[in-house]
């Protein structure tokens, strides 16, 4: 089976992959981004960029906190699977093994979860950049060995 | 093991290595980045954040464009070189071979790396202590000759080797490493898990700390010259005369070993001493005058080991028979005599070099590369110690002739350390103990320290009255270590701050009467060897000469770097004079 995403196909530089878990109200969805990265070390924080239309993008705006899971390199189906289906339409979060952390969804089985609180954001037309404070995170220490998953890998 | 992350640096973030290329005001500026990323598809948008601290933030906020060139995860070495390099370093492409290719809109990048995204500025963002940049990319050039080739990734970047990496590997998937962190937290706990306390304390900066760091500029561009290479030898036969029968015997051996080819003479006052001395040293002939050495067709140039007062009279003379001279250190006693010696080498069109053997010496040219490539972060001090028990006499010890005491006669040689190593000085103060030989007009002490709006100071201590014992006779302390430089010593030390694996495993001994017992300070050394065969720079500089004067060329090192290095000399006993520290005019003010 062939697989497509404007994401990777459009995609002009390597870059690593990630899932953004968000949480709101009552629901929760979970979506793969490689637009991400640091954005200072004092206050510590990242930017991730969103399309505008996604289910993502309107729960972010109404819970304000996010976890930042970053894949390795055997977790490409799972960028797959979460990069392909809205939540609007099915809920990813159903098949992952999330565990709750304060505010946030954790993914114990990513290379890193990072907890982040939305600071502010830039309006770029098609995508909105949520720059974050970074409030906690957690390592797997057994997975350390292995290397970011690439666009490159999908 | 599910372990709480307690810097930035332990999320990953940090992934995809490029080097962001711009031409800022002062050149070109390169990093290396593990920061950046796509931010949106149509229109293609990168965003990357440089730190403010370095140079690169500038140059982008100038040019308002910049490249962004993906490393190849072969160029392991070259990319480690510049994350490593001292960040207030300027052209730090020339320093380490960087070859940079510009775009047709002035955009500098490296046309080997695996991609290159050429970017226009949309917008800045003040995000704290690093800029948050969004920019649309105008041009992306792939790399044929990569294609298919991995990028270098930070973890990559920042680890240990190929098999380091896998024994690492096999400890991870195992556990031991778990194990091994178990144990070392119970002896050292880490800290608490505060990500962005600890990411604060380990690299991060308020606005307050941003603005300090930042007073004394974000580059340093205070060095004015660079040390010379080991030069090639002399490309034909040369006939050098040696004039001066005392330090002009050293100047012998030194021409010697610059030169196999040498129609050597020597020329002296007495005539049975310089015949003596002729016969001893297998000279083509002797000379007794300067004129005659100087009027000698066979002759094309001189070295003179003459008195300071005489140096003047003596170049005029040879340089008047067309000679090209090597003078000895200082090049006169006064910025008068030293312009007048310059302009008339000029006018006739004659090498006029200086012998200043700090310029060669090899410890000096591998620290200044060492300071250049970030060993000791941002050099901050320099402490030099100049002594050796000496009761010098003749003209030496008459301060109108020699033109001041040990200041002049040795200090002028680590002044010249002192701009190679550390750059420019911007005001000097000086002061001294009581003189011990009373016979000797000049000073046979002195004490003397620089400042710099760089940001860094020097002192020195000149004696004359006792040894230095076995202490190097130079120390550059910077903000990441240490290295002593000892004369004639085929080697420099390097004491960095980060601990040695070796000094990591004795800090977890306890008890401590008996991790104390096993310490050694050179546990904390590295030694860099010096693959010199000249390890004075005396060689050296002798064979600059001789080459230069081969090759039609001017020596790397001219007349107008001694010059400067006798204004700072007499700016220091100024300042000696008035007690006040006096502010050394700007190089080529004066």
């Amino acid at each position: 089976m062939v697989r497509e995403s404007p994401y990777v196909s459009a995609a002009i530089v390597e870059a690593m992959v990630g899932l953004v878990i968000v949480r709101a109200a009552s629901t929760a969805n979970v979506m793969t981004v490689s637009a991400v990265s640091e954005v200072a070390h004092h206050p510590t924080s990242l930017w991730v960029s969103i399309d505008r239309t996604t289910y993502t993008h309107e729960l972010l705006r109404q819970g304000g906190v996010f976890t930042l899971a970053l894949l390795h390199d055997g977790q490409a189906e799972l960028a797959w699977a979460c990069g392909t289906v809205s939540g609007r339409d099915r809920d990813k979060c159903a098949t992952l093994a999330l565990s709750a952390r304060t505010d946030c969804l954790f993914l114990p089985e990513a290379l890193t979860n990072t907890a982040c609180r939305i600071r502010t954001t830039v309006d770029l037309g098609t995508h909105t950049m949520f720059i974050a404070d970074l409030l906690s995170g957690e390592v797997n220490s057994r997975l350390q060995h292995r290397r970011n998953l690439l666009l490159s890998d999908l | 093991m599910l372990l709480p992350a307690r810097t930035i640096w332990d999320t990953r973030l940090q992934c995809v290595c490029a080097v962001v290329s711009a031409r800022g005001p002062d050149g070109i500026e390169l990093f290396l980045s593990g920061n950046f990323a796509q931010a949106t598809l149509n229109p293609p948008r990168i965003v990357i954040n440089p730190n403010r601290l370095y140079p690169i933030e500038g140059a982008i906020r100038w040019a308002r464009r910049f490249a962004v060139n993906v490393v190849p995860a072969s160029c392991r070495q070259q990319a480690q070189a510049l994350y490593g390099v001292r960040r207030r370093q300027p052209h730090k492409d020339r320093l380490l071979g960087f070859i940079c290719d510009e775009d047709t809109h002035g955009i500098p990048f490296l046309s080997d790396s695996l991609r290159t995204l050429f970017c226009d500025i949309e917008s800045t963002h003040d995000t704290g202590d690093h800029t948050l940049i969004v920019a649309r990319v105008v041009e992306t050039r792939v790399n044929a000759a990569r294609v298919g080739e991995l990028p270098l990734l930070y973890r990559d970047l920042i680890g240990s080797t190929k098999t380091g990496r896998a024994i690492r590997g096999v400890l991870t998937r195992t556990g031991v490493i778990d194990v091994l962190r178990s144990t070392l937290w119970r002896l050292r706990p880490p800290p608490p898990p505060d990500l962005a306390r600890n990411t604060y304390l380990d690299g991060g900066q308020t606005e307050e700390e941003v603005q300090s760091i930042l007073s004394h500029g974000v580059l340093d561009p205070g060095r004015a010259i660079t040390p010379g290479c080991p030069p090639a030898a002399p490309k034909r036969r040369v006939g050098l005369c040696i004039v001066g029968t005392g330090w002009g015997l050293e100047h012998v051996r030194f021409a010697r070993r610059a030169a196999p080819r040498l129609d050597l003479f020597i020329c002296g006052q007495n005539e049975a001493r310089t015949a003596r001395i002729a016969k001893s040293i297998g000279a083509a002939g002797y000379f007794v005058g300067l004129q005659r050495a100087a009027a000698d067709p066979r002759v094309q140039a001189l070295t003179l080991a003459l008195p300071h007062h005489r140096h003047r009279q003596a170049v005029e003379t040879a340089v008047a028979y067309s000679k090209h001279v090597l003078v000895e250190k200082p090049i006169a006693t006064t910025l008068a005599d030293a312009d007048a010696l310059i302009d008339m080498a000029r006018r006739v069109g004659v090498i006029l070099m200086v012998a200043e053997d700090m310029h060669f010496r090899p410890a000096v040219r591998e620290a200044v590369r060492a300071i250049g490539r970030g060993w000791i972060g941002e050099p901050l001090y320099l402490l030099a110690h100049i002594a050796g028990a000496m009761r010098p006499s003749g003209w030496k010890g008459n301060v109108t002739e020699a033109g001041g005491g040990i200041w002049m006669d040795n200090g002028v040689h680590y002044v010249r350390a002192l701009r190679l190593l550390m750059g420019e000085p911007g005001r000097v103060f000086a002061s001294r103990a009581m003189q011990v030989n009373t016979k000797v007009q000049g000073e046979d002490s002195f004490q003397v320290l620089f400042d710099s709006e760089a940001g860094w100071q020097a002192h020195m201590f000149l004696s004359w009255a006792a040894s230095r014992g076995p202490l190097p006779d130079m120390v550059v302390h910077g903000e990441q270590g240490v290295l002593h430089l000892f004369p004639r010593k085929s080697y420099f030390d390097f004491y960095p701050n980060a601990p040695t694996s070796i000094s990591k495993l004795l800090s977890l001994v306890r008890p401590y009467w008996l991790q104390e017992k096993l310490r050694r300070p050179g546990q904390q050394r590295r030694r860099v060897a010096l693959r010199d065969n000249d390890l004075t720079g005396y060689v050296y500089e002798v064979r600059e000469f001789l080459s230069a004067m081969t090759e039609d060329r001017q020596p790397v090192s001219p007349p107008e770097d001694a010059r400067r290095d006798l204004e700072i000399v007499l700016d220091g006993y100024r300042a000696l004079d008035s007690q006040q520290w006096v502010t050394v005019p700007r190089v080529g003010s004066s």
